[in-house]
């Protein structure tokens, strides 16, 4: 537990800037994904396994607090796989990169494209919310 | 012994978690497409609202949609659980409890697989028609 309180504190006291930021948010949004990945699974099979309790697992997802849960995975996946792919290609190609000055940089270009990736589709399931859920724009 | 200029060529055989780095990499390039693409497709643009038992069933009984989530299923739990061992060795340092919790991790990733993958293999038509 010790270790524990150490690496956390590290975490928080260590000041990496943008890189320390980008590990972490890659960290938790890693976690973040594998965490409702370990669900998904499980409730999906239900399908099979207990078909009249899928339907109560759908009624769940539908519901506006499971909703603004769904909108920060997207965040989640697009993040961790947006930064996936800037570590990777630094990594294979670009070596010559790994300077703080360019990963600096770089790292909050990854952020950029997730969420320009991600507010569109975040739009979306917002007015699916409000449409469903609050009966807005012509909803029931 | 002669001493020599020449690097001796040796060959090292990878161990487990050199085979799992590459593993992550190279899933985690599979899943750009297989885990996005599901993301954007079942959350976006048909959206948790239109489903239904039927839309899952169906869905889940359809050979191509099958196969796409038989290699989604293989890759992206195998790539987090994985990532949470990794992340876990951060936090554990005895080598001991860090084996007894991979271990863990693994049967809790076979048995959440497998539940997966028997329920895609067992749906062959829709639920309930």
């Amino acid at each position: 537990m010790s270790y524990l309180k150490t690496t956390l504190t590290g975490y928080a006291g260590y000041r990496g800037r943008e890189g320390q930021w980008t590990f972490l948010l890659h960290r938790v949004t890693g976690l973040g994904v594998v965490l409702f990945l370990a669900i998904h699974i499980i409730d999906t099979s239900f399908v099979y396994f207990a078909p009249k309790l899928y339907e109560e697992v759908l009624a769940v997802y539908q519901s506006t607090v499971f909703g603004l849960g769904e909108i920060a995975l997207v965040f989640c996946l697009l993040f961790h796989g947006v930064n996936g792919l800037r570590v990777a290609y630094l990594d294979m190609f670009a070596p010559k990169d790994w300077t703080i000055e360019k990963t600096r940089h770089s790292a909050k270009i990854a952020l950029i494209v997730a969420l320009v990736i991600w507010v569109p589709s975040a739009a979306v399931m917002v007015y699916r919310i409000l449409h469903h859920n609050y009966g807005l724009f012509g909803g029931a | 012994m002669t001493a020599t200029s020449q690097p001796r060529q040796v060959s090292v055989k990878k161990n487990f978690d050199q085979v799992a780095w590459t593993w992550m990499r190279y899933s985690a390039f599979l899943l750009i497409p297989l885990a996005w693409g599901h993301l954007i497709w079942q959350d976006v643009v048909v959206g948790v609202h239109a489903m239904d038992l039927d839309y899952a069933a169906f869905r889940m009984a359809s050979i191509g949609w099958k196969l796409y989530d038989i290699f989604l299923l293989g890759f992206a739990f195998a790539h987090g659980m994985n990532g949470v061992r990794q992340v876990l060795r951060d936090y554990i340092h005895n080598p001991k409890t860090f084996q007894m919790v991979s271990y863990a991790l693994l049967v809790a990733w076979l048995v959440i697989t497998a539940m997966g993958a028997i329920a895609l293999f067992a749906i062959n038509k829709p639920v309930g028609s």
